[in-house]
């Protein structure tokens, strides 16, 4: 067969949107490369220290859309030190110079100053979207260059950032006489909200399909807004009172997705009378005060529901046992993704949801008190979270907790083929737990763990594997600057970090007892960039 | 009602081909040569022998009839005066959506080197929606693959050397993954 003239190449390409198959087309052929590389609009940088910013945009000139992940995952719980890195700056620059169509920025968990909101307002004139996930580093004030410049925005979200509250003018910066806002999310804002500019935001953006409104918006303005946004399929809010039940109820049976975890003040009755009438659900984020009872509403309301995450609402003691997501498997039965902290759990149940919903792709499970043991038999929980593994074939993601030995480790290793990412806090007995891991899950991208008993030999016994993962987080194991050195040297391509507190750096003195001495939080991530430059005193890069 | 106006098309093998003007000029490339007055003892089409344009005229006839069942419809609609007429006129319409994305569907149900003339013919003589149509079939066919698979499901040489092919596997997986 003939070769396929360049522009049918670039139609094809057109075609082919997911990250892994562009890259694969990719490696096609020389032709193809280029034809890929030239018109490849959305890029994905899974680690923004695994890649330099100016490699990116020479690769992919025609790039739109720049999604970047900055610090690891376990930031979330603050084990990453306050000016450890991730700024965007770096990447923000690079697209300002190289990249001007830039219509969408995604950062996860980077630090963007205001700074970086102007030069972004700035510099492209046709920019859309920005979504700053578990991003800090910025105030309203930044907000406000955005809100003011970007007249084309259509998704401005601030998912779980820590912002400065530095006045509420950004609100009122929105375009007049109407704006292309689809989706707006400042849920994490703790300041004042004006909420006139509010209403009149909501009033000249017809597209509005998305909202997250933080705490400031009083309930009386939040039930106005609902009644102007004929559109919302996405909703989240706060607090409810008997008098505006009747009014959410209208909006309920259109509802897929619905946010209620930051919603600690709605009485669980409430709450369940409105969960009952959204019965076309796909997601929902609620906190643990709903109850047992609560889920098993859930459970036959809610038969298209694909993703539960209970939080865990710290003002009162948590409710919720094994019985709630009994109940939640045996009702939503295309249930994907589960997150669910509660106070007790046992293996009989969780070998029930197993059986219930083989197609879980992402479990994790948060037993509050540390290394529980089966509520009922006081066995380690090997054998739930075994079952879970195995017959869910399609897993992904695991976040483990409670009581478990070595042997759920054996049936991770040798279930959990398509597992690409592991959670591990407080369990485990002996290196060889993280040694079944690294030998048996052959797509393994992430492992994350934290206070548990693996060393050096569990360490290194993943020699072969680390350049095949993007990255390996151990904090409060028992490993050394010894063995981190000893990968380090035979891994040139691997960056290996070792974090001290902040503040202290790695004495050289005395090699002998360095080496010796257990590193307290230990990050190592494949680069084609080499060491990083920015790294602050506390990080050594070995 | 007058018949429809034909135009003759000519493969590169000179096979003749009597199709409705309507159909042909679903091509851009005929449409251009039709305008130009070049139509004189048939068009010929040097870059497509007899067996893809039979199948490219196939789907022409098919999408250009539906087209004009379409605006006679939406004509009557427009004309008729009882309500009654123009409602079945729209169930026929919707029917026939249906009717062509099956018919699509099919269409591209074929094995890899007729898909891959079709694509190319599509190409030269520029019918937008055929092409689109091989062109998403063909991407359904990458979906999941490996690049080796791609090599071999469309005949393509690897001409990466060893290194090359290294040094961007490695900056794909390691970077934008």
């Amino acid at each position: 067969m003939a070769y396929f003239p360049e522009e049918v190449v670039e139609q094809i390409l057109g075609y082919v949107t997911s990250h892994r198959d562009r890259n694969t087309t990719s490696l096609v052929c020389r032709a193809w490369y280029h034809i890929e590389r030239r018109s490849r609009r959305s890029v994905l940088v899974s680690n923004c220290y695994a890649v330099r910013p100016e490699r990116v945009l020479v690769r992919f000139p025609s790039m739109r859309s720049l999604s970047v992940k900055g610090k690891p995952h376990f930031a979330d719980f603050d084990l990453v030190p306050a000016g450890w890195g991730a700024t965007a700056d770096a990447w923000v620059d690079s697209c300002a110079r190289a990249c001007p169509g830039l219509e969408e920025l995604r950062l996860k968990r980077m630090v963007v100053t205001d700074e970086c909101l102007k030069l972004i307002a700035g510099s492209f004139t046709n920019f859309k979207s920005l979504v700053l996930v578990n991003c800090e580093g910025f105030s309203t004030a930044g907000l406000a260059t955005i809100t003011t410049n970007c007249r084309f925005l259509k998704e401005l979200d601030l998912q779980e950032s820590v912002v400065k509250h530095r006045g509420h003018h950004w609100l009122n910066c929105f375009p007049k006489p109407s704006t292309e806002l689809e989706s707006l999310n400042f849920a994490c804002l703790s300041g004042e909200v004006n909420a006139s500019a509010l209403e009149g935001l909501v009033a000249r953006s017809p597209n509005l399909k998305r909202l997250r409104l933080n705490r400031r918006v009083p309930f009386d303005v939040w039930y106005r807004i609902l009644g102007r946004t004929p559109k919302l399929e996405d909703l989240g809010f706060w607090a409810v009172t008997g008098f505006y039940l009747r009014g959410i109820f209208s909006v309920c049976k259109n509802l897929t997705c619905l946010n209620l975890s930051c919603a600690p003040l709605i009485q669980s009755a409430d709450l369940i009378n409105i969960i009952r009438r959204c019965t076309k659900l796909h997601v929902l984020w609620l906190l643990d005060h709903i109850g047992d009872e609560g889920l098993k509403v859930v459970g036959f309301s809610c038969p298209d529901l694909q993703e539960l995450r209970v939080f865990r609402n710290n003002a009162d003691a948590a409710t919720l046992t094994e019985e709630g997501l009994v109940a939640i498997s045996s009702g939503c039965r295309k249930l994907q993704s589960v997150l669910y902290f509660c106070n007790r759990m046992t293996n009989a149940a969780l070998i029930t949801i197993a059986k219930n919903c083989p197609q879980l792709t992402s479990f994790r499970l948060c037993i509050v008190e540390l290394s529980s043991a089966d509520a009922m038999t006081g066995q380690p929980l090997d054998e739930g979270f075994g079952a879970i593994v195995q017959s869910c074939k399609g897993l992904r993601r695991l976040s483990m907790s409670g009581l478990l030995t070595d042997c759920v480790f054996l049936y991770i290793g040798m279930y959990a083929e398509k597992l690409e990412m592991l959670s591990v806090a407080f369990v485990g007995g002996s290196d060889d737990g993280m040694v079944y891991v690294l030998n048996g899950c052959k797509n393994l991208k992430k492992l994350e763990i934290r206070d548990s008993p693996f060393g050096d030999t569990a360490l290194l016994a993943g020699v072969d594997r680390y350049e095949a993962m993007r990255s390996l987080w151990m904090s409060s194991c028992n490993i050394t600057l010894g063995g981190c050195k000893t990968l380090a040297a035979s891994m040139p391509g691997v960056n290996v970090e070792v974090i001290s507190g902040a503040g202290a750096s790695i004495d050289e003195a005395d090699e002998a007892s360095s080496n010796a001495k257990k590193v307290e939080k230990l990050y190592l991530y494949r680069t084609i960039a080499g060491p990083r430059g920015d790294a602050p005193g506390f990080v050594s890069i070995l | 009602m007058a018949s429809p106006a034909m135009v003759t098309l000519i493969s590169s093998d000179d096979a003749r081909f009597e199709v409705t003007e309507a159909a042909a000029t679903m091509s851009q490339t005929i449409r251009h040569m039709i305008e130009d007055g070049c139509t004189d003892g048939g068009i010929p089409l040097p870059n497509v022998p007899a067996r893809t344009l039979a199948k490219v005229l196939e789907y022409c006839n098919k999408h250009a009839a539906a087209t004009a069942a379409e605006s006679s419809a939406a004509g009557g609609a427009a004309a008729g005066s009882d309500s009654g007429s123009s409602s079945s006129a729209d169930s026929a319409g919707k029917d026939d959506g249906v009717d062509l994305a099956s018919f699509d569907k099919a269409f591209v149900e074929v094995d890899t080197d007729t898909l891959y003339d079709l694509l190319l013919a599509a190409n030269y003589l520029d019918v937008k929606t055929l092409l689109d149509l091989c062109c998403q079939k063909v991407a359904d066919m990458i979906r999941g693959k490996t690049p080796e698979q791609i090599r071999q499901t469309f005949g393509i040489k690897n001409d990466f050397s060893p290194e090359e092919e290294e040094k961007i596997r490695k900056e794909n997986q390691w970077a934008f993954e």
